[in-house]
């Protein structure tokens, strides 16, 4: 395969880890332990890589791993003294994590490929030239089997405990009277949600992990109420803004992290706008049919009520005080649909629009 | 490298970050109070889409992106005030939660403001005044000039006069907004006007801290005066001068190294400061809970001995 694929193969399987993961973040509300973490993380990858020198070494991942559990378990302490607020607490433990990170990246590496660069962009471009080898042959860039793994371990998980994951989620409650221990299930969950992180973390960097893992979710939350559909729709947005991103920065000739987080964005706001039942459009559209047909349905009620046959003009517009434009595209409505009928002393309701309105009347 | 500098910038600097950490420590108080942290964090990182689009806009127009202050703080405002005004949007039109909302946001407004800042650094024909458009991630106070103070001292010295003047309706939101609204108060526009000058207390640090690291300016010097008060007006004191120590000290400790960005030594001082307060503050601090502790022991001890005899 070709360099361009390799990178294109391993911005996908990132993107579909990443926006699996998320979708359990969201519907949790935990969103912002994607933000804490990918930054959390960076220290271990720095001591980690001071100490072996070797970008590879999966060290790298597991000191990660490590200190983003540091971080979960500090600010699990800090909040058990009921001395700070749970938010200010990750802010002020990942940020003191992150800048411990950037200091060691700026002192002790500085000129080796961990520049500050590296740490918000990640290194997706440079990521399918470092083969994997076994017995000396390249199989696939390291990164590719990385990802594969990680994916891998990540659908293992969720298609073993689909059911136990889905009860804690959306009942933690009710998952501990059955018995499903839902606080073992949501550490190790965590754990695998900071594996998820770390490996995505060098070859995408902080803000696409973020990125990835939320704005894809959360599209797939408007989409859809069922959980699986939304893991599906999910990933196939990752994937999606992974592409059309991974070609925009090919285009723009920069690192492809901030294209790809700015698309799933942009999928979002479409999604938000567009989305067929919950989009912004829809909803207006449905009003605005409601608005109509309340409109239409007043109309024919005042005509009915009234003793004499026929309305004028003048009479059924001050009678129901709408404005000119309400008033006339109703009113034609109404005609074409034969509800009512004109003649030159005014308006009357036939028989059909009358049995339209007892129609609606009993319905209601 | 002390030398590189001349004292009188070292000074300039050193104050004018001080100044910076003040205002963000006051102002960060009442958001630890409201638990809108995580808002200022994605309200900072969103500021560098508002620095780029007007950078861009100042090399468009003039020929040459202008780094001064004067020209990014607006950009930076507009940008953060659009994306908390995007995410009340779409707070009200869809049933996602603030969290999702908010990370969404990050993934907009700080993707393409890092899309457009690796752009800039690599566009051909190159572009004036790019060099040192990456300090604004994890910030360079020694890049502030005479001008830059001047725009940081007038919205950080309106900002904190609007916070005096508003102070009662402030503390009354802050604590108790459903009493607040009760008493007629229009907190619609409290709330918009506290969240304004949230954006503002953030936009101004952009230059020495970064947007990635602003929200422990924000949010770090504030908690560790909740520890050493309960007191609203002490708390905001104590904040200020936290924020002001952590922004003077940092400065002055980065420029002492080469190379080391602003933002994360501040953080790290800032830490510092935050640890000492958890376990040293007087009544909450964790140092006199033990003695309290052992105190209800001991005596406990001598009641338990008492009824023995």
């Amino acid at each position: 395969m070709t360099l361009i694929l390799w990178t294109l193969a391993i911005a996908v399987l990132t993107a579909v880890v990443c926006s699996l993961c998320g979708v359990f973040l969201v519907v949790k509300h935990e969103s912002m332990i994607a933000e804490a973490l990918s930054h959390a993380v960076l220290p271990g990858i720095l001591i980690a890589f001071l100490v072996f020198q070797d970008r590879t070494s999966p060290w790298l991942i597991i000191s990660a791993g490590l200190s983003g559990l540091l971080m979960v378990w500090i600010v699990q302490t800090i909040r058990k003294t009921g001395l700070v607020d749970g938010d200010a607490a990750l802010g002020i433990v990942f940020s003191a994590l992150f800048s411990v990170g950037i200091i060691c990246a700026n002192v002790g590496l500085n000129r080796v490929h961990f520049d500050s660069h590296c740490i918000i962009d990640g290194n997706l471009a440079m990521a399918a030239l470092r083969p994997f080898k076994i017995n000396g042959m390249e199989i696939a860039p390291h990164a590719f089997v990385l990802m594969a793994t990680v994916l891998t371990l990540l659908v293992g998980f969720i298609a073993i405990f689909y059911k136990e994951l889905k009860l804690m989620m959306f009942d933690s409650a009710l998952s501990q009277t059955f018995g499903f221990r839902p606080a073992m299930l949501h550490l190790v969950w965590l754990a695998l949600v900071s594996i998820t992180t770390v490996s995505a973390f060098e070859i995408a960097g902080s803000i696409l992990v973020v990125a990835l893992m939320i704005a894809p979710p959360a599209t797939a939350f408007l989409l859809t109420r069922r959980l699986g559909i939304m893991l599906v729709i999910s990933s196939t947005i990752g994937v999606i803004s992974s592409v059309i991103g991974l070609y925009l920065g090919l285009w723009l000739d920069i690192a492809p992290t901030g294209p790809i987080a700015s698309v799933a964005g942009m999928i979002f706001l479409l999604t938000v706008l567009l989305a067929p039942r919950q989009g912004v459009i829809a909803k207006f559209r449905r009003r605005g049919i409601q608005r109509a047909y309340l409109f239409q349905q007043l109309l024919l009620a005042r005509l009915d009520g009234d003793d004499k046959n026929w309305v004028d003009n003048d009479a059924l517009a001050n009678a129901v005080a709408w404005t000119d434009q309400q008033f006339g595209r109703t009113l034609s409505v109404c005609r074409n649909r034969n509800w009512i009928d004109e003649s030159s002393s005014g308006f009357s309701i036939t028989d059909k629009g009358r049995d339209y309105l007892v129609d609606t009347m009993d319905r209601l | 490298m002390l030398d590189f500098f001349n004292d009188h910038t070292l000074r300039t600097v050193c104050l004018g970050t001080a100044g910076i950490g003040a205002v963000s420590g006051a102002i960060g108080c009442f958001a630890y109070l409201r638990r809108q942290s995580l808002i200022g964090d994605v309200v900072a990182h969103s500021s560098l889409l508002g620095i780029m689009v007007f950078f861009l806009g100042s090399y468009l127009i003039t020929g040459e992106g202008s780094k001064s202050l004067t020209v990014l703080i607006p950009g930076a405002l507009l940008a953060g005030v659009t994306s908390l005004m995007l995410t009340r949007w779409i707070l009200a039109q869809t049933r996602l939660k603030p969290d999702s909302a908010l990370g969404v946001m990050l993934a907009i407004f700080f993707g393409s403001g890092i899309l457009l800042l690796r752009w800039t650094q690599r566009a051909t024909p190159n572009i004036p005044g790019k060099r040192g458009l990456e300090d604004y991630l994890f910030g360079m106070a020694a890049a502030m000039t005479n001008s830059d103070l001047w725009m940081i001292g007038v919205l950080g010295v309106s900002s904190i006069l609007v916070m005096l003047l508003m102070w009662k309706e402030f503390k009354l939101f802050t604590f108790d907004p459903v009493f607040a609204q009760s008493t007629g108060l229009k907190t619609h526009w409290i709330d918009t006007l506290m969240l304004l000058i949230l954006v503002v207390g953030i936009v101004i640090g952009i230059q020495s801290v970064g947007v990635v690291l602003m929200i422990a300016l924000l949010v770090t010097p504030a908690s560790s005066a909740r520890q050493w008060t309960g007191h609203l007006g002490t708390m905001v004191l104590l904040a200020s001068i936290f924020g002001a120590v952590c922004g003077g000290v940092g400065s002055v400790l980065s420029a002492s190294f080469s190379n080391v960005p602003t933002g994360p030594v501040i953080v790290l001082v800032a830490t510092v400061l935050f640890l000492v307060s958890l376990t040293a503050a007087p009544r909450r601090g964790l140092i006199a809970r033990m003695i309290k502790r052992r105190k209800l022991e001991k005596s406990a001890q001598v009641v338990a001995a008492g009824g023995n005899q």
